[in-house]
């Protein structure tokens, strides 16, 4: 009976007005109680340490060392079986960046079919699902069935998906020739042609994407208080006027937020590249960066080098982060 | 009570439609792999499937043309399950800690957790490989999840959710003499089921759909996991479309009914959980 009333507080306490993102406050520790004896906080860490524990041993063995590790492997010649053999200075990363003076561009080119590809995916994708947000808050019956169908796929695994699509862009399909002769392409499938490869892949990720992009949008939209648009109506603003003037410019952090998840998801898209083409595509068109790093250590055994191409690929990550952590804690602050 | 208006009524109309064709569009592929399954064994298949005349046998036969298809299944469900319970475990632990406890060195251990949310795994893959490869741990169960058994997400949507209850309760509770394990235990962990529903239905929906880690450390057939299953089995000889797309359905069935079921808690987790990708 202690509990009920306890789960009464534990909803109060939860009552303030929750928007998007809010679960998860990055906002730092703020010490409590200080005037607990050191005594009690001694025996406190003990316990801290000792529930930490699990969790720390797999981020010991699963994260931080493997990831110091691929820095230093990055440095070295390695052996089949993964062991450094011969220093080799940075000569991996003036491989991987096209520094070297040899003129051999392919992983330089692997870096901007990945930016090539997140620009195809990221934009339309973000204007679809806020386009199918927008017409999901109309307030008609049945409502919620749309949106547990434009939900749907965020429970479609990226695999399942390509096995799909490899289908849908298989030329020897009546209605794939019919498209492919609707818009004049002159080839003999969509995956195999250069022109066509890296937009098919990138057209089906957004939809795949869609789903997840449409929870965030629609989360975005019904945080915006509906008394601006009933004042804004009786003032005699249309529609078209509303969306600009207020969904917009309230549903950017919204947008901002969006554009860097699906930038980074975009940068680490590998199982559409390896369902639906399988290598570096043609004339190396799809050659993704993490494929090419796929390729570099599990293909060629090159443990060092992948090193290197994972390294550079980390740091562009960690600079989408770094944006997208700084937006993050000034949507915790405004709320 | 006035008639509505005819406008109205054409307004509501439209956007009925508009939605209707939204969905139909989005749901195509799923409309496609159903239309595939049921024609049978043709190389030649039809958008629109002869009513009159569908295979609904081709979901058993899918189990009987890849013996190892019940495997993946099972071996798919092992880990997500494990992988599912391990992280409430893992992730409850760390965050009452975080959330809770006052000890000297509390802010470089919330570091230390909130580092683990911005290294990608591309950067930790080559090594872990490597290690995988060197304990013996591929084609086996603790190879596919013993990467997975901590989430710096998950402590953090913990820790976010035990902080909203009243610390007075916890100080309330040590003075009745009340263990700090038992706290968590039979207070703490029966408060929070909205968060720990959440983590779980999110941690099982992202394992069960993994595809990267499963295809590097299982190489023989019955080792698989559903997704590094069905994109073999497409590129394999017995694979008719009928059956690769009755395969994929089969894969999908899972995590769609748990989407159906588990929405709130899905959508909460991936609106908190956009952190990572």
């Amino acid at each position: 009976m202690r509990a009920s009333s306890v789960e009464d507080k534990a909803t109060i306490g939860e009552g303030q007005p929750k928007g998007l993102l809010t679960a998860v406050s990055t906002a730092p520790v703020r010490p409590v109680a200080a005037s607990r004896s050191l005594f009690w906080r001694i025996g406190d860490l003990g316990w801290a340490l000792l529930y930490m524990a699990p969790a720390l041993a797999i981020f010991a063995a699963f994260t931080f060392i493997p990831f110091f590790r691929s820095i230093y492997l990055s440095f070295f010649v390695t052996d089949q079986t993964g062991s450094p053999v011969r220093f080799n200075d940075i000569k991996y990363y003036t491989r991987v960046l096209n520094l070297d003076g040899s003129g051999r561009d392919e992983y330089l080119n692997s870096i901007l079919t990945t930016i090539k590809f997140t620009l195809l995916v990221v934009p339309p994708g973000i204007a679809v699902a806020v386009g199918l947000a927008v017409l999901a808050t109309a307030r008609v019956r049945g409502i919620s069935i749309f949106r547990t169908i434009f939900t749907s796929t965020v429970a479609i695994s990226v695999a399942s998906a390509s096995v799909i699509w490899a289908l849908i862009y298989n030329p020897s399909l009546k209605m794939t020739r019919w498209v492919i002769d609707l818009f004049n392409l002159q080839t003999e499938g969509v995956l195999l042609d250069p022109a066509t490869a890296l937009p098919a892949v990138a057209f089906m990720t957004i939809w795949t994407s869609l789903g997840f992009n449409f929870i965030i949008a629609l989360a975005g939209l019904q945080a915006i208080p509906q008394e601006l648009y009933d004042s804004s109506r009786i003032d005699g603003a249309n529609g078209w006027q509303l969306f600009r003037s207020i969904t917009l410019p309230l549903l950017t952090p919204t947008l901002l937020f969006l554009f860097i998840i699906s930038t980074i998801s975009a940068f680490q898209a590998f199982t559409q590249f390896n369902v639906l083409v399988a290598n570096e595509g043609p004339d190396e068109t799809t050659n993704v960066m993490v494929f090419a790093l796929f390729s570099a250590f599990f293909k060629d055994n090159r443990y060092g080098f992948a090193s290197a191409i994972a390294v550079v690929l980390f740091v562009v990550l960690l600079i989408l982060s770094l944006v997208q952590f700084r937006l993050l804690d000034r949507r915790v602050h405004y709320q | 009570m006035e008639p509505r208006p005819f406008s109205e009524i054409l307004k509501t109309a439209g956007l009925y439609l508009l939605l209707s064709l939204a969905a139909f569009i989005l749901l195509f592929p799923l409309f496609f792999s159903l239309s595939l399954a049921l024609q049978g064994p043709t190389l030649a298949p039809s958008l629109i499937p002869d009513f009159n005349d569908l295979d609904w046998g081709v979901f058993g036969t899918t189990f009987a043309q890849e013996k190892n298809f019940g495997r993946w299944i099972l071996n798919s469900f092992v880990v997500s399950l494990v992988v599912t319970l391990g992280q409430l475990i893992t992730c409850s632990l760390a965050a009452y800690a975080l959330a809770m406890l006052n000890f000297p060195g509390k802010n470089f251990f919330f570091f230390l957790f909130l580092g683990t949310l911005m290294i990608p795994w591309e950067a930790t893959i080559v090594p872990n490989y490597l290690t995988v490869v060197n304990l013996g741990w591929k084609d086996s169960y603790q190879g596919l999840i013993a990467p997975f058994l901590a989430s710096g997400f998950g402590i953090f949507l913990l820790r976010q959710y035990f902080m909203t209850i009243p610390r007075e309760l916890y100080e309330a509770a040590v003075i009745d003499g009340c263990g700090r394990t038992r706290y968590l235990w039979s207070i703490l962990i029966p408060l929070s089921r909205p968060a720990l529903g959440t983590l779980a239905v999110y941690t099982f929906l992202n394992t069960y759909n993994q595809y990267y880690w499963p295809l590097l450390v299982t190489d023989s057939p019955e080792w698989r996991t559903t997704q590094v299953g069905i994109t073999a089995f497409k590129s394999s000889e017995v694979a008719l479309f009928n059956l690769q797309m009755a395969g994929t359905i089969i894969v999908m069935l899972p995590t769609l009914i748990l989407l159906v079921l588990g929405q709130r808690q899905l959508v909460r987790g991936l609106t908190a959980g956009a952190l990572k990708g």
